[in-house]
């Protein structure tokens, strides 16, 4: 998922650096003191993510965590993960300074387009199995995205799209299994333990408890 | 469901971060053994007048089936292959000059090598009389053996060609012996090239991480109290 530095062309980089230069500056705005703690937490796990590893497939690939964040976080996705891809970047030499920008947006657009896909089913409200699978289908559909990105920043230097994209989506399916089960997991989790975290990212004031949703 | 409602309320606001903190740190010791991740290297090496090259993902993995090209000084394209089931690719030497080897992999990812001028001038130049000339290095050996057999006292020049040849075949004896000595350590800086993060870089980096959100909770709270 990381595109390694010298692949992409710079006007790829300099506009994937640009909007997720804007998506870091919503992400910010929407940032409430209280809410540091959580997006730094989220961000330590996306940083840590990348070092495990799915031994199945064709290729060498990662979990990404990227449906969880946009889960949690919402725009606020987009600082968790360019701060988590950098660390990435400067300890590890995954992808590169210079595509820290394309990275940032591949990861983390899908976070947030996922966020506002399947926010209806995280709720409290909800019944559980529905609430479990919109919460697979979040970690699913992040991973995904995030492949076709991908494959769409390496078209756009040159590369044919088909191929490349069926290629990085056909080596991620069994992330996006591994990714569906343990976002579902994590929600059901905190669902269970701290429901306003999950309620955070889109009812941003809300204090009340919901107790009502439980069992 | 009361029990449930027990511990919702019983939870501490810094508690579930502390059950995060604890999901991280297993995945960290049961999943990170090898210590994998998403990127790759190359790693080439002269042998003869053969260039040797093994690509892997960092953590061992073999590159499969993925494109290698070989520039020049210029950045001139020299030649290309495809990696092996192994992830080898080997060529023979083109042209004496300092060579770049790119690996490319289908998914965005690109590594190279470096290959400087006189690894290879030293290599090239013994390869092409151990291939090219044999014929004529083994005449003119035979025939400097019959010169000195006639007598050696009468040209000067013949045993300075006994002498050259002579060290042409030192030349390549050690060299042959070199490469095979060579060729466990060769493989341990293969091995060794692609070493994946460390515990040290994950902790800092998590490290680095609460400092952020620490640096960011400290102006928050400045600019609530003014």
């Amino acid at each position: 998922m990381h595109i390694s530095e010298g692949v992409l062309s710079p006007g790829v980089l300099i506009v994937g650096a640009g909007l997720t230069a804007a998506g870091v500056a919503v992400g910010l705005r929407k940032l409430e003191t209280e809410e540091i703690p959580s997006v730094g937490i989220l961000s330590a796990a996306f940083f840590v993510a990348s070092l495990v590893h799915v031994p199945v497939g064709p290729a060498s690939v990662h979990l990404i965590l990227n449906g969880l964040l946009g889960l949690m976080l919402g725009w606020k996705a987009f600082p968790a993960i360019l701060v988590g891809l950098a660390l990435q970047a400067l300890l590890f030499q995954f992808g590169g300074i210079t595509t820290l920008g394309v990275n940032t947006l591949n990861m983390a657009l899908p976070a947030v387009i996922c966020c506002y896909l399947f926010k209806w089913g995280i709720r409290t409200g909800t019944r559980r199995l529905v609430f479990s699978l919109t919460a697979f289908a979040c970690g699913c559909c992040a991973v995904f995205l995030g492949s076709v990105l991908v494959g769409f920043s390496l078209y756009l230097t040159g590369e044919a799209f088909l191929p490349a994209a069926k290629l990085i989506v056909a080596a991620h399916i069994p992330v996006m299994v591994i990714e569906g089960i343990l976002t579902a997991a994590c929600a059901v989790f905190l669902r269970r333990v701290k429901p306003e975290l999950l309620e955070g990212a889109y009812v941003p004031k809300l204090s009340s408890y919901p107790q009502n949703g439980e069992g | 469901m009361c029990q449930n409602c027990h511990r919702t309320h019983r939870m501490v606001r810094g508690r579930p971060r502390f059950v995060w903190l604890l999901f991280t740190a297993l995945w960290l010791v049961f999943f990170n053994a090898p210590a994998l991740a998403h990127k790759v290297t190359i790693f080439a090496w002269v042998e003869g007048d053969t260039v040797h090259t093994q690509s892997k993902f960092s953590g061992g993995k073999r590159v499969k089936n993925s494109t290698v090209v070989v520039y020049d000084k210029e950045g001139n394209q020299l030649l290309e292959g495809k990696t092996d089931e192994k992830g080898e690719f080997s060529f023979k030497v083109p042209k004496k000059t300092n060579l770049k080897v790119v690996l490319k992999t289908s998914m965005g990812h690109m590594a190279e090598w470096k290959i400087s001028a006189e690894e290879i001038t030293a290599v090239a130049d013994v390869s092409r009389n151990s291939t090219a000339e044999v014929g004529v290095k083994a005449a003119t050996e035979e025939a400097a053996r019959l010169s000195t057999d006639v007598k050696a006292s009468r040209e000067l020049s013949v045993p300075t060609v006994v002498v050259s040849l002579r060290r042409q075949e030192v030349q390549d004896l050690i060299d042959e012996s070199l490469d095979r000595k060579f060729a466990p350590i060769v493989n341990m800086l293969i091995d060794s090239i692609d070493r994946g993060p460390r515990v040290t870089e994950v902790i800092g980096g998590i490290g680095y991480i609460f400092g952020l959100v620490g640096v960011a909770l400290y102006f928050a709270n400045r600019r609530r109290k003014e």
